[in-house]
């Protein structure tokens, strides 16, 4: 085990809880706590990854999940962030993207022909010839792999659960918990928000001050008082990953995205530390002060070898003292500066034996062959802008710790809508035009001394109550001076290698080669160049691109700007956006005695239905008995998805006969009518059986997919209408049941029926209210499948036992249920329509033989305009019945209808018919060929052409005998 | 012959902090919808909310849950379901009976996490201070059409009580059921 620092040191790790890891096959000892990469280099390793494009060994950079260059592989997925990945969690990690080993990346030569691959190469050098770039995508893809996909890997659970709150504070650092604080205490229910495993932010690992005692205490009790709030809820480990209008948050922890709703927002998000720009500062060794501050405060890691700081502002100078208090051997402090804003500094650098540098910088960093780590730096001194002079000093030192300031986490800001501008006087970019109710708190508000980031804090949530109306309390003063950023921490190399993007490989050359070609906007510099669109969306490259970009173009950084941002924040897992997945799914009432029969089930709609009873290999067989049971005896079926709307009072006729296009005003009380609905344009849209139960009361079906949209015509028109009628949608009220078949009368009188069932007292077409087997129901007597037969609609509760009591009661007459295959064969067999299958969304009456059911003694229905135009126009096709004998290739639904080498129509329909003994279908077919005894050519599976017989309809039963039995 | 609940065969689901899911589908309840059914309701002797979308106990032991101005349901969790002829003519003039016994089912949720629970299948804010007891939300819950309804129950605990399509019954309580597993 490596020693690790004393308390107290190490914040995040249970020191008596070690873990036995392993990283590429290596043991890897480590602590509760830790993460891959603390315990890596807890071990002594720095090298963690290849870079993406030349190879280059790799370390951290942030130690906060920031950085692409920590990626590795688990077992279960790639591209997983080292310094955020608990090892405990993920006690199994590898290298990814490394040909050999990660010490012995073949690959790593591309590094030496790097001059070859400049930016923008891919499309330069690989699209001529023609279509040759498809044989180099394979192998440059396969090159730029990132990571192996498990794909055998099981999906885990994964879901969304909605949260709200009056204030949503995103980032839990000194401005957030003060915004918090200051929220909760107006009276806010707050939610807090931060992606790493504690609060605190900068709080928990950062020095403020030369004596941090004082602020160690503030902040301890700042987050005892946070924590303890009844108002305020904390999220951690939590990634706010975007910002929605309304402030609508999609915030990830673990494997659950939570959807905010808050009522406003405040953005204290902090900044990205932001490294200098000098030959090999990717080298693993070479990280930013925060990382090394939280190697030390998070994880108790004290690395091995010197340390040197290479400072751009006062802050870095507390890193140095910090790790010389940890022990580490601090060698120097280098300055980009002329001198420190705090003259104290030096003084203590001094007092600490410290080696002072000012106006310089590192120029060169040197790789150690073996570690293939940082192993030494070259110090020069600045002469002018970007210009380096004299060599100055150098040091075999194994870290160089590194802060040129910080750029605002902007992202969420300016997902919002909120704007850049580049303050010359402090280097810094500010955020201007936020939305209503979003709040900007702490460094990402460009707040950088800690009493301002508090004060800030208290602020934002201020004026995020006075959007919510929940407080009219004024601000704080603030005043903020301090200088974070250095103008221009960018040194150019006459060797390059000088990183602007980590995760690209991006060096100067490659952004200003860029401008060169004449990508002066700097959105065109992040498409030519891929520069920010990496994992590390900009967070470092962003600020030195848009500098570079402004230099290059002789422009103002904030007339350059950067990028778009856009969510999300940080690469999200694809199951987090799915989450759980909701698929409702509708059952009839009568669903498990289905099951129990031996259903074989198929989708309509929402809805499952029995396709047929019996094992599905012999679904043939199935469906031609349960036919030929209701063609001889009797078979019963549950039709309970068919629609049902009510329409009662004293207009209710009215409407129907305005609705529909038959008439229905002098429909009789007890008579059931067929009813199609026709759209404004003409196109039969939908049919049923409109029943009369009363003289103000109808009883309309509808198909199952179209009953939503018949209920919500129905409404839409008597808004207009304003006719006294209540519509009421009671599909789900009633289940229905249908018993067919020569037996179906014999069937329903034993079962104890209070109707008179005879043909004279009941007639075809007839509906009657009753009970059957002492359940109250609605008959209807309809013909769909063209045998006598009982439509029953009764309370769904009741539709189980009076399933159970047909049964059982049909048992003697060998009662059948069939399903909804067979159902569509005998309405084949009896060439009855299915709207939505045999018409389409151009389909008018005529064309499917409906004039019958057009009134047009009647003023006006629905459509009438426009179906009284159709009818007086040429006709263009004309749905026919076909057969064909039973040796001929079975025309499939789609298959089409040709004539002399035109499309002239389609089958929409195509069955063998067991009653028939033949194949039956209906089709679309030219006008011409539309009477019986004409053949059509139907195209067949394979091209083949069929003549088709076109027959007069229907196939089965021409004088509607049995039906009316 | 008797009735059967979509949820038949469900049980309950219980767990800590009160959690409790059970079925309610063959409690009585019914409903009136019309111009005057206000009016008629409180011919009745029934109380009436004052505004859509609230639920009030009722003189019988029962709630009255508004809709809309014109729309009310009454509900008697511990009242059986008529094994008669669900009503269909007007009770008065423009006031048509409901079907709600039969259309859909009834499912009630109880216990102190309730509101969590809904929260990972429901986008309106269910917590105790944005619904509190008497408020009535028609919404979606797992992509289904919902009616939530804030009311005590028999023990006078909070409850929430849900009333969805009957059909979908089944679907809508996996998927509490799934919701609930955190927190038991």
């Amino acid at each position: 085990m490596t020693d690790r620092l004393p308390l107290p040191f190490g914040s995040r790790i249970k020191r008596d809880a070690p873990v036995r890891a392993r990283f590429d096959g290596r043991e890897l000892p480590a602590l509760e706590g830790d993460t891959v990469a603390s315990a890596l280099v807890a071990s002594g390793q720095w090298v963690i990854s290849r870079s993406f494009k030349y190879h280059r060994p790799r370390g951290p950079l942030t130690m906060a999940g920031h950085d692409a260059n920590t990626l590795v592989q688990t077992p279960a997925a790639p591209n997983r962030l080292a310094d955020e990945l608990p090892i405990a969690e993920y006690p199994d990690t590898t290298a990814q993207n490394v040909s050999g080993s990660l010490m012995a990346d073949r690959n790593a030569i591309i590094d030496w022909f790097g001059r070859f691959l400049p930016v923008g190469f891919y499309y330069r050098a690989f699209y001529k010839p023609f279509g040759v770039w498809h044989w180099w995508e394979r192998m440059i893809r396969k090159a730029a792999g990132l990571g192996v996909a498990n794909l055998s890997a099981t999906p885990h659970y994964q879901d969304k659960q909605y949260l709200f709150c009056d204030v949503a504070v995103v980032g839990a650092g000194p401005a957030g918990l003060s915004a918090a604080l200051q929220a909760a205490e107006g009276g806010a229910s707050v939610l807090l928000i931060d992606e790493q495993p504690e609060l605190g932010g900068s709080l928990s690992y950062h020095r403020f001050a030369i004596d941090n005692e004082a602020v160690r205490s503030e902040a301890e009790t700042l987050i005892a008082s946070v924590a303890s709030h009844p108002r305020i809820k904390v999220l951690t480990h939590a990634l706010c990953n975007g910002w929605f209008t309304d402030h609508y948050l999609p915030v990830i922890q673990g494997d659950r995205m939570f959807k905010v709703r808050a009522k406003s927002c405040v953005l204290a998000t902090g900044s990205s530390e932001q490294h200098v720009v000098f030959r090999n500062n990717d080298l693993p060794g070479v990280v930013l002060c925060s990382a090394l501050e939280r190697l030390l405060n998070h994880y108790a890691v004290a690395p091995q070898g010197e340390l040197v700081v290479l400072a751009g502002n006062d802050q870095a100078w507390l890193t140095a003292f910090t790790a010389a208090e940890a022990g580490l051997s601090v060698a120097a402090v280098v300055d980009l500066r002329d001198a420190p804003e705090d003259g104290a500094l030096l003084a203590e650098a001094r007092a600490r034996g410290i080696t002072v540098h000012m106006a310089a910088t590192v120029y060169n960093a040197r790789r150690d062959s073996r570690s293939q780590s940082l192993c030494g730096i070259d110090i020069y001194q600045i002469d002018a802008q970007g210009e380096v002079g004299n060599l100055i000093a150098e040091y075999d030192c194994a870290v160089l710790a590194m802060s040129a300031g910080f750029m605002p986490a902007y992202q969420l800001a300016c997902q919002a809508g909120a704007k850049l501008d580049y303050d010359d006087d402090r280097a810094a970019f500010t955020l201007t035009g936020l939305p209503a109710g979003l709040l900007v708190a702490g460094s990402v508000n460009s707040m950088d001394s800690l009493d301002a980031v508090l004060v800030d804090g208290r602020n934002a949530a201020r004026a995020a109550l006075r959007c919510i109306d929940m407080t009219a309390d004024e601000d704080e003063p603030i005043i903020c001076a301090a200088q974070v950023n250095h103008p221009w921490p960018i040194f150019p190399h006459p060797k390059g290698r000088e990183f602007v993007d980590f995760d690209e490989d991006l060096q100067i050359k490659d952004i200003v080669n860029a401008t060169r070609l004449g990508y002066r906007d700097v959105q065109l510099v992040k498409r030519y160049s891929t520069v920010g669109m990496g994992p590390s969306q900009g967070r470092h490259s962003a600020l030195p691109t848009a500098r570079l970009v402004a230099q290059a173009t002789a422009r103002s950084v904030s007339e350059t700007g950067v990028t778009t941002a856009r969510p999300p924040v940080k690469p999200e897992a694809l199951g987090h956006i799915a989450g759980r997945r909701f698929h409702p799914h509708r059952h009839t009432a009568i669903a498990d005695r289905h099951d129990a029969a031996g259903a074989q089930w198929m989708p309509a709609g929402l809805w499952g239905r029995p396709a047929f009873y019996g094992e599905p290999n012999h679904k043939q067989r199935c469906v031609a008995e349960e036919v030929m049971a209701v063609r001889t005896g009797v078979g019963v079926i549950d039709v309970s998805t068919l629609g049902g709307i009510e329409l009662r009072g004293p207009d209710a006729a009215e409407f129907m006969n305005r609705f529909y296009t038959y008439g229905f005003l002098k429909q009789p009380v007890g008579r059931t009518r067929y009813a199609v609905l026709v759209s404004e344009q003409g196109v039969v849209i939908d049919d049923g059986v409109a029943a009369r139960l009363a003289e103000d009361h109808f009883y309309a079906t509808a198909t199952t997919g179209g009953v939503d949209r018949v209920y919500r015509e129905m409404l839409r028109w008597n808004a207009q209408w304003r006719l006294s009628v209540d519509i009421a949608n009671v599909t789900a009220a009633f289940s229905a049941i249908n018993i067919a078949g020569p037996d179906s009368r014999a069937v329903l009188e034993s079962l104890g029926c209070s109707i008179e069932l005879s043909a004279e007292a009941f007639p075809y077409l007839g509906c009657r209210e009753g009970d059957v087997a002492g359940i109250p129901s609605r008959l209807m007597r309809v013909g769909f499948v063209g045998e006598l037969g009982y439509e029953l609609h009764v309370p769904s509760l009741f539709a189980a036992g009076l399933w159970d009591a047909i049964i059982e009661a049909g048992a003697q007459w060998h009662i059948k249920p069939f399903g909804v295959e067979a159902q569509r064969l005998l309405r084949l067999e009896k060439g009855h329509i299915i709207v939505g299958q045999d018409t389409d969304g151009m389909t008018h009456p005529g064309e499917v033989g409906l004039d019958w059911a057009m009134n047009r003694t009647k003023t006006d229905f629905v459509g009438r305009r426009s179906v009284d135009i159709l009818a007086a126009s040429a006709p263009i096709r004309q749905l026919v019945g076909f057969s064909l004998d039973l040796t001929a290739p079975k025309p499939l639904e789609g298959h089409l209808v040709i004539k002399d080498g035109d499309i002239v129509g389609n089958v929409t329909s195509c069955e063998i018919s067991p009653t028939l003994n033949q194949i039956i279908g209906l089709a679309y077919a030219h006008p011409d060929d539309a009477n019986p005894g004409d053949h059509i050519a139907i195209r067949t599976e394979g091209g083949a052409l069929v003549q088709a017989r076109v027959e007069a309809l229907p196939f089965y039963d021409p004088g509607n005998a049995r039906q009316a039995l | 012959m008797s009735l059967r609940s979509p949820l038949e065969g469900c049980g309950v689901i219980e767990g800590p902090r009160g959690l409790l899911l059970r079925d309610l589908s063959l409690a009585r309840r019914g409903g009136v919808r019309g111009a005057g059914a206000r009016e008629w309701l409180l011919s009745q002797g029934h109380t009436s909310p004052d505004a859509p979308n609230q639920i009030v106990a009722s003189s019988e032991s029962g709630f009255v849950m508004s809709l809309s101005h014109r729309e009310f349901w009454l509900l008697q969790p511990v009242g059986e379901a008529s094994t008669g002829r669900p009503a269909s003519e007007a009770v008065a003039s423009g006031v048509w009976p409901l079907y709600c016994q039969h259309s859909h089912a009834w499912l009630q949720l109880a216990g102190e996490p309730r509101a969590e629970v809904m929260a990972k299948l429901c986008g309106v804010d269910l917590s105790d201070a944005a619904f509190p007891l008497g408020s009535v939300a028609q919404t979606q819950a797992a992509r289904v059409s919902v009616i939530m309804a804030a009311h005590q129950d028999e023990n006078d605990q909070p409850v929430f009580s849900m009333f969805v399509d009957q059909s979908l019954a089944r679907y809508l309580w996996e998927a509490i059921e799934d919701a609930m597993a955190e927190f038991i």
